[in-house]
């Protein structure tokens, strides 16, 4: 934040005499405090469309916070981020306001809150968010178009069936990030509207990849396979008890798993057309897992609470994440893709899936170090997490 | 005689789950505008039911595995509630026009404007900051109640959140753009009863914030060159009206679908149009409403100055009347154009008057 208020320094102009001279509504009860949408709306009154034969009331001019704010686009646009400035560009660690006032905007008096469960900016905030907004709306990609899918040829049957499966359980991965972030988004402030917009994007790369990954399972003579276990899922979804909770399953323990499949589905793919998949939903992801640690630095950072928060959170994903890798269905489909077939997956294929989990799970314990989060040695999680994290990845 | 295979140190499987599968040897293929989603509604892929069992949120179509948990727990799971015939269509299009506010605006084209002007340009943008996202807050909350045999119709619900989301951004941007700044909220989109928040039904929902709401803004949108005093405030009205067409449309196909699919809710329905004509359309909750800190400064802007007051607010009332016949328009075309010819709707009456 102090970048942003020495930016602000340089961006805006210092408020004009003119500019605060103008009352501000803020000091101004008898214009703050009249609702008159409310009072005309609850007198039902319509507009006829009538013109008026009385003047102009212009009493809302002149109410600002600050006036004389001129940001310039730089080399990469007008971006989100280059509006912290000023007073625009103080974000508070809590915010009451109750409405959907603008950060920055002078507030009307007496409106009935909208309901916000996440209203503190430790509950959500993380300082790359705009950035990753932008960054979401420039890589934007359409399956529909971008993917090459005549590049898809018949596969032999056994292979055929394990991207099918894979690409089934990716899909129910993304539904699960769509429904999470959809039913956080509407709890959240509008003080901290980085995030919101960041968040908008995850949730529309998810429906991305929720599609892509349907469309490869019905383009070459496939289909569906059978549905996950869906013990992480449900863990992700009952993790109610507040978003950095919710972030700790969805981008530590999720995103973090979903990612290193990815990584090995790319360089085992089988044609461009899933190569362009598996790279485009990484390159989706990794915004994810910025958002994800940027947020849970910054949680961990200002809540000393939080990292025995999150150490007991993440203990308990262990156990969880451990009864979904007890079903066959995902991990013998990897290997199959890996082994190129049912015969080079009992040993090829599955070699390179126990190096996969290894990733997976040095990965994911790295990035709770960074965080500063007690995790339990790898002699007492459960297996076999525990094999995994013991386990020295190849280079 | 054949040579031994050495099976040390192989890991056995289990491919019992190979199956375990939905419809099998389907092969969708691209059209015209690549492999869109329509192209995989097929076969069994392609069949929504009219009440949705899936309580675990499995894809429509894939086998369901007897031991999940309902973890689901949707209240949007019977068909009419939420389906339109062409989300495939709505999204796909979503997709291809998405664009950037950061770098599809020239900004480089706004220059200062006189006191009044800028006033008027940055209480306008600070009014759609504060209204573009509830269209992105209240449809991420239906998604996330929506089962995922309907995705169709969330995918375009999720792609209109995206693009509520550069809406606020890109009026924010305006304000800050031009030696201004924001200006005061006008609460517009406080926790009313009967507000868009508020509504316990997806139809309500959608009949206040797609049809009501958004269709008056969107003829705002389109009177953008009118308003407009750059090509990067043109800009910015187009691209938002672009958007805005598509919620509308869905609004629209899914009041249609709904008319047609369940004829016992359309008393309802026109309860809910009742209400928001007397509201969204008619009254001051429409921002193009004579009047208040947004109608006073369509009218400075479109007058061109607080001095050609009179004139603005002339334009004003012909965009008024233009949202009233889009919007009748609109009803029409979802099936409920019976309340402008029975005399429940009041808003022919205005607009006669307003003639």
């Amino acid at each position: 934040m102090a970048k942003s208020s020495k930016a602000s320094k340089a961006k805006t102009a210092k408020k004009a005499p003119a500019a605060s001279a103008k009352p501000s509504a803020a000091s101004d009860p008898a214009i703050a405090a009249t609702p008159t949408l409310v009072s005309s709306q609850a007198q039902g009154k319509a507009d006829s469309g009538q013109p008026e034969k009385q003047g102009p009331v212009l009493d809302w001019m002149n109410k600002t916070r600050q006036w004389g704010v001129r940001v310039k686009p730089g080399k990469a646009g007008l971006r989100l981020g280059d509006l912290n400035v000023g007073i625009y560009g103080e974000i508070p660690m809590q915010w009451s306001d109750q409405s959907r006032n603008p950060r920055g905007a002078v507030p009307r008096k007496g409106m009935p809150p909208v309901g916000y469960a996440v209203r503190e900016k430790v509950g959500m905030w993380a300082d790359s968010a705009a950035d990753l907004y932008e960054e979401a709306i420039q890589r934007r990609w359409a399956p529909a178009t971008d993917v090459p899918w005549n590049t898809v040829e018949k596969l032999p049957s056994d292979i055929e069936r394990a991207i099918c499966q894979v690409c089934t359980e990716l899909s129910q991965f993304a539904n699960v990030e769509i429904e999470t972030i959809a039913g956080w988004q509407h709890q959240m402030v509008y003080g901290y509207h980085e995030v919101k917009q960041y968040l908008a994007t995850a949730s529309f790369d998810a429906a991305r990849h929720y599609e892509c990954f349907r469309k490869r399972a019905l383009v070459n003579g496939g289909g569906l396979g059978v549905e996950g276990p869906g013990q992480v899922n449900r863990m992700i979804l009952e993790s109610s008890g507040g978003w950095s909770a919710t972030v700790a399953y969805l981008v530590l323990v999720r995103a973090v798993f979903t990612m290193t499949i990815l990584k090995y589905l790319a360089r085992h793919a089988y044609n461009d057309a899933e190569r362009f998949i598996y790279e485009h939903v990484l390159q989706d992801k990794a915004r994810l897992l910025t958002y994800g640690l940027d947020h849970l630095h910054f949680a961990v950072a200002h809540d000393d609470e939080q990292p025995a928060v999150l150490a007991t959170v993440l203990a308990i994903g262990d156990r969880v994440l451990t009864r979904d890798l007890r079903d066959p269905a995902l991990r013998e489909a990897l290997a199959i893709i890996f082994g190129r077939g049912i015969r080079g997956a009992r040993r090829q294929g599955m070699e390179m899936y126990e190096e996969m989990m290894a990733d997976f799970m040095q990965t994911h314990l790295g990035y709770c170090r960074w965080l500063g989060i007690a995790r339990a040695p790898a002699e007492a999680m459960p297996p076999p997490l525990n094999r995994h994290a013991g386990a020295s990845v190849a280079a | 005689m054949s040579e031994a295979v050495d099976t040390s140190g192989e890991h056995e499987l289990d491919l019992s789950w190979m199956d375990q599968k939905g419809p099998w040897d389907t092969k969708a293929e691209e059209s015209r505008y690549g492999l869109t989603l329509a192209d995989i509604q097929i076969g069994e892929y392609g069949e929504t039911p009219d009440v949705s069992d899936n309580l675990t949120g499995r894809p429509r179509g894939s086998a369901p595995r007897p031991g999940s948990y309902r973890i689901g727990n949707y209240a949007v799971r019977t068909k009419n509630e939420i389906w339109l015939d062409n989300a495939s269509f709505l999204y796909e299009e979503a997709l291809q026009r998405q664009w950037s506010s950061a770098t599809d605006v020239p900004w480089h084209t706004i220059e200062p404007l006189p006191d009044d002007i800028e006033q008027a340009e940055c209480q306008l943008a600070t009014f759609f900051t504060e209204v573009e996202f509830v269209a992105g807050d209240v449809p991420a909350r239906w998604v996330s109640e929506t089962t995922p045999d309907f995705f169709e119709a969330r995918q375009v619900l999720l792609a209109q959140v995206m693009d509520e989301s550069r809406h606020m951004d890109v009026f924010r941007k305006r304000a800050m753009a031009n030696g201004g700044g924001l200006m005061q909220a006008t609460g517009a989109t406080s926790g009313f009863v009967g507000s868009i928040d508020l509504s316990r039904d997806f139809t309500e929902m959608s009949s206040r914030l797609h049809l009501s709401g958004e269709g008056a803004v969107l003829t705002m949108f389109r009177m953008g060159e009118l308003m407009a005093q750059n090509e990067a405030e043109k800009a910015m009205y187009r691209l938002c009206a672009q958007d805005e067409a598509r919620h509308v449309a869905f609004g629209v196909m899914h009041m249609r679908y709904m008319s047609a699919a369940a004829p016992e809710r359309r008393e309802e329905i026109h309860c809910y149009l009742d209400e928001a004509e007397g509201q969204i359309v008619s009254g001051v909750g429409n921002p193009a409403a004579r009047g208040g800190p947004v109608g006073e400064s369509l009218a400075i802007l479109l007058g061109g100055g607080k001095d050609k007051f009179d004139e603005g607010m002339n334009m004003l009332t012909a965009i008024r009347r233009r949202q009233f016949r889009e919007y009748k328009k609109r009803i029409v075309s979802a099936g409920f154009g019976e309340r402008f010819e029975n005399g429940r709707s009041r808003l022919m009456e205005m607009f006669e008057e307003a003639a």
